[in-house]
């Protein structure tokens, strides 16, 4: 039987690695919207869209240097024109301190209710929830962990404005986490996030048009707990700022973007985020 | 002579009856649909007209929010089931109008 020690020995590098990998929660994609934070945009009936993405996360401090390089796929279906369900596959890559693993991450299921819209001619305002489950199907017994042998909850409302020139985006998201492998309980997160935007140039309909962004993403977590003790060196909250660019023509899109911090507030000693960045393909049939 | 011109009257009236008729059916719409902002996005449109029975060409001018759909020949589009075209594309009607044939001659 394990000491506690040895337990806490063993959890307590999650405990700080997870606290980077996992705020990377961003919502149901849509290409029509923020990059870092969700959207309110549901796609058409019966409509498809399929991304391919990759995100690259950089932490460093508190003794501890990670990174985490991560690719998915991510399907989503219009059951509706205000309803859509989706699916994300993630496969990553990590080190956290020399050590490093690569495989299959948790599979996300998602659906999406769009439940306030007003059209106007040019314009439309938007308002949506969305619910995500996150399963614990990667693997959370290698080093660094790839899943967190939890299922978990992740709920939120978002809402939006978008033009022929101008947009912005607002929402909020909670992630409720439940206890995975090792008795770990990471604590659960909130998400609060504005985002502004403008098309430079009113393309027509069938050229190449460019969206210019910036979001503000602030994140907390709550303190990890571990055999039900609070971890010390966990929770806080971080505070980024994200410029993002959207290129799309006809069916395809390409969306970039970085989170640059400029604030934060963290318990005890843990690693810190130096940047992310994000790349999607897009394409809707 | 009289073989010779008759066989010309004969074709110019058939010639005649198939214009009318090619300008009769060849109906031609245009819409005013709200909520059209994103080109990404109006590609909803193009493809829920294109897959429309009888539909054979749609022009999307998103600067004005206007979309023409022209129908096959004998083809009509009821201003009902283009409301819900546009709906299920994830936009509202804002007007329905049907576009009159070439000058002087009836096009609906």
């Amino acid at each position: 039987m394990k000491s506690r020690a040895t337990n806490m020995n063993k959890w307590i590098g999650p405990c700080i690695l997870g606290l980077v990998a996992a705020l990377m929660v961003h919502g149901p994609a849509s290409a029509h919207g923020p990059l870092f934070s969700p959207a309110p945009e549901t796609i058409w009936k019966d409509g498809t869209e399929i991304t391919l993405g990759s995100h690259f996360d950089k932490a460093t401090g508190g003794g501890k240097k990670e990174r985490e390089v991560e690719t998915f796929l991510e399907v989503e279906y219009g059951l509706t024109a205000d309803w859509q369900i989706g699916i994300e596959v993630p496969y990553s890559w990590k080190e956290d301190d020399g050590a490093r693993s690569n495989g299959p991450g948790d599979v996300t299921l998602s659906t999406k209710v769009q439940f306030w819209q007003r059209d106007l001619p040019g314009a439309q305002y938007k308002g949506a929830a969305f619910l995500e489950v996150k399963l614990p199907t990667g693997n959370d017994d290698s080093d660094p962990r790839l899943g967190s042998g939890s299922t978990d909850v992740i709920m939120g409302l978002a809402t939006g404005y978008e033009s022929r020139r101008w947009y912005w985006f607002a929402s909020g998201v909670y992630r409720a986490n439940t206890e995975g492998s090792g008795n770990l309980e990471k604590g659960d997160r909130q998400f609060l996030n504005l985002v502004g935007g403008i098309r430079p140039v009113l393309s027509a309909y069938e050229e190449p048009d460019t969206v210019l962004m910036l979001e503000l993403n602030w994140e907390r977590s709550g303190p990890d707990r571990l055999d039900g003790v609070k971890v010390g060196d966990s929770g806080g909250w971080e505070l980024f700022v994200s410029p993002v660019m959207w290129w799309t023509y006809r069916q395809y899109a390409v969306r970039a973007g970085v989170q640059i911090p400029v604030a934060r507030s963290l318990q005890g000693s843990q690693a810190t985020t130096d940047y992310r960045a994000r790349l999607e393909l897009i394409y809707h049939f | 002579m009289r073989i010779r011109l008759l066989r010309a009257s004969i074709i110019a009236i058939t010639l005649g009856l198939a214009s009318a008729t090619a300008i009769a059916g060849a109906h031609q719409y245009r819409l005013r649909v709200d909520g059209l902002a994103c080109p990404f996005c109006a590609y909803g449109i193009e493809k829920k007209f294109n897959a429309t029975k009888g539909v054979k060409a749609i022009k999307i001018d998103i600067n004005t929010g206007t979309v023409t759909v022209t129908m096959e020949a004998g083809g009509a589009l009821s201003e009902a089931q283009a409301r819900q075209i546009v709906k299920d594309s994830g936009f509202t009607l804002g007007s329905f109008q049907t576009v009159p044939g070439p000058a002087g001659k009836a096009g609906n």
